[in-house]
């Protein structure tokens, strides 16, 4: 019985991954138990190497990955060859023995980088290449357990039993990989009961099947192998989890915050986001709409945010979501909507970058760009989110945020928080209010831009105000003003609400420290670095090593004095910035606003997340002198 | 008002405000976009609500304006450069969506607040005033790509003829669907070459062609067809003769406004500024029970042990 437990599904993108993914973590959270898995894939529709890495908990909900794993599933040779280093001694390789004389170097899909380092490992480890040669390899020197089952007799038993055609059937590679993992952690035929019924039950003959092939495998492994890996009962206390992407929860979020007019250029990883809304743009309960949300597709990133803008200077709440080259689209439009003091959100999903980068892939690259995108001064706000839960509220409270002070705001996430699936509890939304900030009273004589005050009182376009606005230095009225008095006047005040939003906003809640202040060490990050840093610091307590984690979450406008105070407190070389980039970004933030210079960085660029096992041991070389550490795990 | 003397865009002030008081167009419920250039400008001079926009994008608002309360009557003003250069992918989108927003566009073939740089509908190996050289481009056919990208009302007016150019910027505003509006205009500082002797000379009234029928009277392929071609064919004119008036008029065919209503439920009575989106203490209209049945399909029930 373990507490615990790490899997990696593999296969090809397109051959039923994800359907794997989401049955298993349905029946996981059936039984009560936390998961979180990390979707990894090339861009591409089908045929390139994918794979989703779970962690499943019966402590926690989790919220950051780790290797070694427990559990490796094969869906083809390319899995095999690909992961074979990433499950532990004593763990589970299951594969299809169809394929053990498959040659690594015969497989056209794996990039050339790859097969150089695989041909070397061979060598050392004085292997011939196939499937077959590694495997008892592992099997013999590792302590692997190989289950080798055989694919194609599975899926011609399920044909003969549904008279199916064989490709009908070979879309049940993915009740294999479900019926290995159910065998091996004797998952109750229940639970994934349930879960297939709720993926689908529309379709009863689908059901049926996957039903009968997860069954049968299960049984043959548990029968043929007879071994297990069986995850204690789990001790959360929840009667129901909310289980979703990123993408899905920011979605969701967003229109329980309002949204009515969303906008969005297809890109990955941000597409879903507005997919999922459109999805639910009606908002049906109980059969009734109880209100609406219009998505549209633009032609280009541009239209995306100057049609946000538009439609925010209704009165609506208005967003936009994008990825980075859809944001170096949207820059001019940005510096517009901070010219004219228009509250719209711009929900920014990093990926691998620059230009194309890695479509497909995680990064945090774009903290700098974010801060400092557009031409000239003006105030916006850049929020952070460092896990799912996290992203929920803040996806609303960027609304409160950009209407409250009449900003753009930039909501900040990533590619590894959009595709990850999360367990986590239902949201409270007891809590939450939607503030619509200073509405104008009195409209006669309106002025948009009024000098009365730093927010002026805020009219609609459509209201009984008539109003203009102009990218131009305008006047009060909204009228094209070059005069050098007014000049000043419209610029101190549009600058002056930095100073509002920084004293009104709680320091405590742009930046938040987990841990004790006395600590030995301090990790300072933002964004998707939670989860894998409170995690590491966990590790490292059970070892004895106290640490803390300050988890940046608002960068514009930045908690100085808090930040400063806080690192204060860690003696030199005890402050350790944590981060998907290479420069440091957010250490370089920080010293850009406290003056404080961190010395020491651990930094991942590879475009996959950090996880937990590489974060362990930099930290550990961290606080025995290392400046910089630079982790790469995911080769 | 801050134009050159004698600019086209005075005689194209004061046929939309002749145009806007006809149609005792309130004030409140209409928002004139523009872009950046001269016509740019054209916002700050109406006391209608007014939104300059960036240069290209007068569009790209006009429709998030536009979707966002479709109540508004929303209407475009923008220069050649600024709709068919820098902003033609919005000019194509509009079409493709056919959503009510009137395009005016101040045709004068140069862009003037730059001194004078060749725009997108000044033809190739012309040389106007302040070019170095003559213009190395093909001209881009503004009626032609209007009617290519969906445009449901296609009319082409002058700045001098000032009541005729009334009467079209009455019939774009009033059409339902994308409306776009082709109005020449002299650039008297710029464009020695498109004058207003040079167009006093060529443009002639469709309307004044015996038979010319513009209207597709029912929204049938055929008839939309026959309408789309002959407006084509008139498009090519340009030399001798410069046809103006209404090329092509299709009142019949579904707007996006009408797409969303069908999808969204009270969406034209009930435009998304309206709908609340909280009650009076700030509370979000998708409470904790319309959340998990909204989105019962991300949770997952616990088993009772």
């Amino acid at each position: 019985m373990v507490e615990e437990l790490s899997l990696l599904l593999g296969g090809a993108q397109g051959a039923g991954l994800e359907s794997s993914a989401n049955i298993l973590t349905k029946a996981f959270g059936y039984l009560g138990y936390g998961t979180f898995s990390d979707r990894e894939y090339f861009s591409n529709i089908k045929g390139r190497h994918s794979y989703i890495h779970t962690r499943v908990s019966s402590t926690t909900l989790p919220s950051s990955l780790t290797y070694p794993v427990q559990i490796l599933c094969a869906m083809d040779a390319e899995t095999v060859f690909t992961h074979f280093w990433d499950v532990g001694e004593g763990g589970f390789l299951v594969h299809d023995a169809s394929l053990s004389n498959v040659k690594g170097e015969s497989i056209p899909s794996i990039e050339p980088r790859l097969k150089e380092r695989l041909k070397q490992t061979f060598k050392t480890l004085g292997i011939d290449s196939t499937i077959g040669s590694l495997t008892r390899y592992l099997s013999e020197s590792k302590k692997v357990n190989v289950i080798d089952l055989n694919y194609p007799e599975i899926l011609s038993e399920l044909a003969k039993r549904f008279k199916l055609l064989p490709q009908q059937a070979s879309r049940y590679l993915s009740s294999i990989i479900v019926g290995a993992v159910a065998g091996l952690v004797q998952l109750e035929s229940e639970a994934v009961d349930y879960s297939i019924q709720s993926r689908f039950g529309a379709k009863p003959e689908l059901v049926e099947h996957n039903k009968f092939a997860v069954g049968l495998v299960a049984e043959l492994v548990k029968e043929r192998y007879g071994l297990t890996y069986k995850l204690d009962p789990s001790k959360l206390k929840h009667d129901e989890f909310l289980v979703a992407s990123g993408n899905d929860v920011v979605a969701m979020a967003k229109l329980v915050g309002g949204l009515r007019y969303q906008s969005y250029y297809p890109i990955t990883p941000a597409a879903d986001e507005s997919f999922t809304i459109e999805s639910y743009q009606k908002l049906t309960v109980d059969q009734k709409s109880i209100g609406s949300t219009v998505v549209i597709q633009t032609e280009d990133e541009i239209a995306a945010i100057t049609s946000a803008i538009g439609a925010a200077m209704c009165g609506v709440r208005s967003a936009t979501a994008t990825s980075g080259p859809g944001f170096s689209l949207m820059v001019e439009g940005l510096g517009y909507a901070g010219q004219n003091e228009v509250p719209v959100v711009i929900t920014y999903y990093q990926r691998g970058a620059p230009s194309t980068g890695q479509p497909t892939r995680g990064g945090q690259q774009d903290l700098l760009f974010s801060l400092f995108a557009s031409h000239g001064e003006f105030p916006r706000i850049v929020l952070s989110s460092g896990d799912h839960q996290e992203a929920f509220y803040d996806a609303i409270e960027a609304f409160n945020l950009a209407e409250r002070y009449q900003v753009p705001v930039i909501h900040l996430l990533d590619k590894f928080l959009a595709n990850c699936i999360s367990t986590m509890a239902i949201p409270d939304l007891s809590k939450v209010k939607l503030d619509r900030g200073k509405v104008a009273a009195e409209l006669r004589g309106y002025k948009r831009f009024s000098l009365s005050e730093a927010i002026s009182p805020w009219a609609y376009l459509g209201s009984d105000a008539v109003q203009w606005y102009a990218g131009d230095e305008h006047s009060e009225e909204g009228h094209i003003d070059e005069d050098p008095v007014n000049r000043v006047e419209m610029y101190d005040k549009r600058m002056k609400k930095l100073e509002i939003m920084d004293e009104e906003i709680p320091p405590q809640s742009r930046a938040i420290l987990q841990g004790p202040d006395d600590a030995e060490y301090l990790l300072v990050g933002w964004g998707f670095v939670k989860g894998v840093a409170l995690d590491a610091i966990e590790e490292l307590g059970r070892k004895g090593l106290r640490g803390a984690y300050l988890n940046i979450k608002m960068f514009s406008p930045f908690p100085s004095n808090y930040v400063k105070s806080i690192i204060s407190k860690f003696g030199e070389g005890k402050v350790i910035a944590v981060e998907h980039n290479y420069l440091a970004q957010a250490s370089m933030a920080i010293t850009m606003n406290t003056g404080i210079q961190l010395e020491k960085s651990i930094v991942k660029y590879t475009g996959r997340p950090i996880y937990k096992h590489e974060l362990v041991k930099a930290i550990e070389r961290a606080l025995e002198g290392s400046k910089r550490e630079v982790l790469t795990y995911g080769q | 008002m801050d134009w050159c003397p004698a600019c086209g865009n005075f005689g194209i002030s004061a046929a939309i405000y002749k145009a806007y008081a006809e149609l005792n167009l309130n004030p409140n419920k209409t928002v004139i976009v523009s872009g950046i250039g001269c016509s740019g400008k054209t916002p700050h001079f109406v006391k209608i609500n007014g939104v300059h926009t960036l240069h290209g994008r007068s569009i790209a608002f006009a429709t998030g304006i536009k979707v966002a309360n479709p109540q508004l009557k929303v209407i475009v003003h923008g220069g050649d450069g600024d709709l068919l250069g820098i902003g033609a992918g919005h000019f194509v989108a509009l079409g493709r969506r056919n959503l009510g927003v009137t395009v005016i566009m101040h045709d004068n073939g140069v862009y003037g607040l730059t001194k004078g740089q060749a725009s997108p509908t000044l033809k190739k190996g012309l040389k106007t005033k302040s070019l170095a050289e003559p213009n190395m481009f093909n001209a881009v056919n503004p009626i032609a790509l209007a009617l290519a990208a969906g445009y449901t009302f296609v009319a082409r007016g002058y700045s001098m003829l000032s009541e005729h150019l009334k009467d079209l910027i009455k019939a774009a505003i009033t059409h339902r669907g994308s409306a776009f509006l082709d109005v020449l205009q002299p650039c008297v500082t710029y464009n020695d070459i498109h004058t207003a002797e040079y167009y006093r000379k060529r443009v002639y009234n469709l309307s004044s062609q015996p038979g010319w029928d513009p209207v597709v009277r029912e929204q049938k392929e055929e008839e939309v067809e026959k309408k789309a071609l002959q407006a084509w064919q008139r498009s090519l004119e340009w030399g001798d003769k410069i046809p103006i008036g209404i090329f092509y008029h299709n009142p019949n065919a579904p707007t996006l406004e009408d797409t969303l209503n069908e999808r969204l439920p009270s969406y034209k009575e009930k435009p998304l500024p309206q709908q609340a989106i909280s009650g009076e203490d700030g509370a979000p209209i998708v409470d904790q029970t319309a959340f998990k049945k909204l989105f019962g399909d991300f949770i997952v029930r616990v088993k009772r042990v």
